[in-house]
């Protein structure tokens, strides 16, 4: 889908964008806005059928008029992208039902696209079997929903059970699943994402699913492709097969490639491709080219041998952790002065000889890291696809978990030097609280054993760990808490530091039975401080209260974030989107980017005024959100 | 990355067009035979696990197209393997004195760091046709050509009937393991943040 789908500001219409942002609001007033049902520019039956499906859903989860979507349209936008899947004022019968009366018509008369759903739906050819009829499903459970999973796409037969009962990250289990799979295993094929690595011989060196030696002749088949476009001088960056995109990345002799019916787009993957490519050289350094120079034949997997999970973990977060397409970190939210104390002890120690120190914790939910302090040594500086790969690969490593151990372990930081080593001293201070400290030398374990008691009793007598405990109980900021009215915002996040406060009579405390959403129908929102290389997500609130909404949510988000920095059609200042699903508004200013889901039925000037209180929120608790003062995180 | 030690060997099989190269390859993999003829298109993989001397390895075999057209695909296909399997149909003279160009196209290509002690197999495959009476390539000339390349482990054999494929999978096999013994160890350097060229990722590579 092309973003000329929705409406966007350049930035060229900014004359000097350095001005501290306008307000939401002014931006609109010169930008276009469509209102838009997605998919709408897809042209594959696959995606009629589940079109169909989806209006259904609608039409029965959030009353919206027999399933007819209007779309506003100024008619000023760019309308060739969607002229390729409907001409203009032709009709189109939808035939991705397999047989039998449910088709859907395309219809497009002067600046307004109706999608009429004309019969109960046919069972769509795509075997999503859910959700048939007006009453299948509801709009909180979505009959599709089970083939969010990059998983078998199955009959969506489990969508009932979602809602009261949230799947958690903590039904994820790590490590590699389906070993026993090969290439002629149906259940391999229909897998929806793959990622593979495999040097410049063809040798297999990972795969998501499956054994990499039973996979050794389609690892072989992928090389041929590659090489086969490389002799003719040229790169195949992807190959579009159906549903599926084949997504190529050569770094060197290593060759990566993902295979995904995701509907993500191409930018996204190659991102995550770099990431992968990140995590193997986080383990093994840039220096595994040499061996691949000195001896082609050169076989990786012994090197990376027991690395399975930390692969498998990664791709996993790709789904559900927006820093790794936001390429920012999050913090813990802690008092100010709470995070200043460990901050102070952190860099005592960076003094001291280590270069890096970093005092993280685990997510309540999921293995989602969230840093509560750390220091450079003089100059240096972290990347936050660093920190993201580091912690992924410290708590996917089931041996650096052992609470009250102590781990000293060779890793290399990809964006600081890929070139060589760095030394990661790991102790967990409790199940969910650790520290790294990194150092060039290879004999400094026991001097950073003694930074870490040093570490460690500072931590106590301050009481850090127990506010540590504490906010990963309470949680972050939530939309139910964004008061209605700006101007009585007392400026705090309730979990940090409001307990003493005396409440104000518009923030009525009903968080704490499952959220209900913010004010103007505000879901969801993810806040990206430019600057500091970090961003605030608020708590999942109803409806977006299962898994898979919540991977839904991200993988919209992914999109917005593409279609807003993309160098072809970007960069973008603002863009209002509706579909089905949620509204979504983005905005995007030298400072800040702002990502927000409402209800598909909000409104969209209450919308925009309810994101400008969203940043104004974060402002006011950014002591509390955000590390201030860090040194800054960009080369 | 499987956690128990595995070795894959990549096996390029190369020969004119029509000598066999897929009828040997999918005797020893599939143990099936068709008098049918398919021409290969750029290449074939097949994967075959085997057992030897209580080690177990992956055989990735790389089954190539014979036609002149194809060779453009060389140096991609070539890199990294571990053994090259010679064919030739012992009914073909002219597949015989090809070997040379193919085994020189294939170290020119492929060009591996030890070209003389390259582990290469030869097959004469085809034995069974009219009952070697149409054979004009002798097994004394044959052996004579493998023993002045350096001693090259030379077969006769049958993808009809199925003779000798094992043995000579066995010995190609064996020798690309030989081959694959000699092994570094892998020691990247450290940091070294007191040196003053401090190296600088660019940050934005990707």
């Amino acid at each position: 889908m092309s973003s000329s789908d929705s409406s966007s500001s350049s930035a060229s219409d900014d004359p000097n964008p350095k001005l501290k942002p306008q307000p939401l609001e002014s931006q609109f007033q010169s930008s276009l806005t469509l209102e838009d049902s997605d998919g709408v520019a897809r042209t594959d039956d696959a995606s009629v059928a589940e079109q169909q499906q989806e209006q259904q859903d609608e039409g029965s989860g959030n009353g919206s008029v027999d399933g007819v979507v209007n779309v506003e349209d100024n008619g000023h936008r760019d309308s060739s992208d969607r002229e390729e899947g409907i001409g203009s004022g032709e009709a189109r019968d939808g035939d991705g039902g397999s047989g039998g009366g449910g088709g859907v018509v395309w219809r497009r008369a002067n600046s307004e696209v109706e999608l009429e759903v004309e019969a109960p739906a046919s069972p769509s050819s795509s075997g999503y079997a859910g959700g048939r009829g007006s009453s299948g499903a509801s709009s909180a459970s979505r009959a599709d929903d089970a083939s969010e999973e990059d998983e078998i796409e199955v009959v969506g037969n489990d969508d009932g059970g979602a809602v009261g009962a949230p799947d958690s990250q903590a039904e994820w289990t790590p490590g590699k699943r389906h070993v026993d799979e090969d290439d002629a295993s149906i259940s391999w094929r229909k897998r929806k994402k793959h990622f593979f690595i495999l040097s410049n011989s063809g040798k297999p060196i990972y795969s998501r699913y499956g054994d990499e030696h039973k996979l050794a002749g389609f690892s072989a088949t992928l090389q041929a492709i590659i090489s086969f476009v490389e002799n003719g001088g040229d790169r195949v960056k992807y190959v579009k097969a159906g549903m599926h995109q084949v997504v190529f990345l050569v770094k060197g002799p290593i060759y990566l490639v993902c295979i995904s019916c995701t509907e993500e787009p191409f930018e996204s993957l190659v991102a995550q491709l770099e990431l992968v490519y990140g995590q193997m050289i986080l383990i093994l350094t840039k220096s595994l080219n040499r061996c691949f120079e000195k001896n082609p034949k050169f076989d990786m997997t012994p090197l990376l041998g027991g690395t399975d999970v930390v692969f498998s973990a990664l791709i996993h977060s790709f789904s559900w952790n927006p820093a790794a397409f936001l390429h920012a970190y999050a913090c813990l939210p802690l008092p100010y002065a709470t995070r200043q104390a460990a901050g102070a002890i952190l860099q005592d120690v960076a003094d001291s000889g280590v270069l890096f120190a970093l005092l993280m914790c685990k997510h309540r939910v999921g293995t989602s890291l969230k840093v509560i302090s750390l220091v450079g040594a003089q100059k240096a500086s972290l990347h936050p696809d660093d920190m993201l790969l580091l912690g992924n690969f410290i708590m996917s490593s089931e041996s650096f978990r052992q609470v009250t151990s102590e781990s000293f372990s060779p890793i290399c930081l990809p964006r600081y030097n890929p070139m060589a080593f760095l030394h990661a001293y790991v102790h967990y201070f409790d199940a969910d609280t650790y520290l790294i400290l990194l150092t060039t030398r290879s004999d400094a374990f026991y001097h950073l054993k003694d930074c870490r008691i040093r570490i460690e009793t500072v931590l106590l007598k301050s009481n850090v760990l127990s506010e540590v405990q504490r906010s990963t109980l309470d949680g972050g900021m939530r939309v139910e808490d964004l008061s209605v009215d700006l101007q009585q915002h007392t400026g705090s996040t309730s979990r940090v530091e409001d307990k003493p406060h005396t409440e104000t009579p518009e923030r009525i405390r009903e968080s704490s039975l499952v959220g209900l959403g913010g004010p103007a129908g505000l879901w969801h929102f993810l806040y990206r401080s430019v600057y500091l290389d970090q961003y605030v997500s608020s708590e999942f609130s109803s409806p977006i209260n299962t898994h898979r909404q919540q991977k839904r949510l991200y993988r919209a988000y992914q999109k917005l974030y593409v279609s807003m920095h993309s160098k072809g059609i970007g960069p973008h200042k603002t863009q209002f989107r509706r579909d089905e699903n949620y509204v979504l508004l983005c905005w995007v200013t030298p400072d800040f980017e702002l990502y927000a889901a409402f209800d598909p039925l909000a409104d969209k000037a209450l919308a925009i005024k309810t994101c400008n209180k969203v940043c104004q929120w974060v402002k006011d608790v950014e002591n509390e959100i955000f590390l201030l003062g860090a040194s800054p995180f960009s080369w | 990355m499987p956690s128990r030690r595995r070795t894959l060997l990549k096996v390029i099989i190369l020969g004119d067009s029509g000598v066999g190269k897929t009828s040997l390859m999918n005797q020893y993999v599939n143990k099936k035979f068709s008098n049918q003829y398919k021409a290969t298109i750029g290449a074939d993989f097949l994967t075959k696990e085997v057992q030897f001397e209580d080690r177990l390895f992956t055989l990735q075999i790389w089954d190539t197209a014979g036609q002149e057209r194809f060779q453009s695909l060389g140096v991609a296909f070539y890199r990294g393997a571990d053994c090259c399997v010679l064919v030739y149909d012992v009914n073909s003279m002219k597949s015989f004195d090809n070997l040379n160009n193919w085994r020189e196209e294939f170290l020119i290509q492929a060009s591996p760091s030890d070209p003389e002690n390259f582990p290469f197999v030869v097959l004469g495959n085809k034995i069974d046709v009219d009952g070697g009476n149409s054979r004009v390539v002798s097994e004394k000339k044959a052996r004579a050509w493998c023993a002045s390349k350096g001693n090259i482990p030379y077969f006769e054999t049958s993808a009809k009937e199925g003779i000798n494929v094992e043995e000579a999978f066995q010995v190609i096999a064996k020798d690309a393991l030989k081959s694959g013994e000699e092994e570094e160890i892998y020691l990247p350097d450290t940091i070294d943040v007191g040196s003053s060229s401090q190296p600088r990722s660019s940050g934005c590579e990707c």
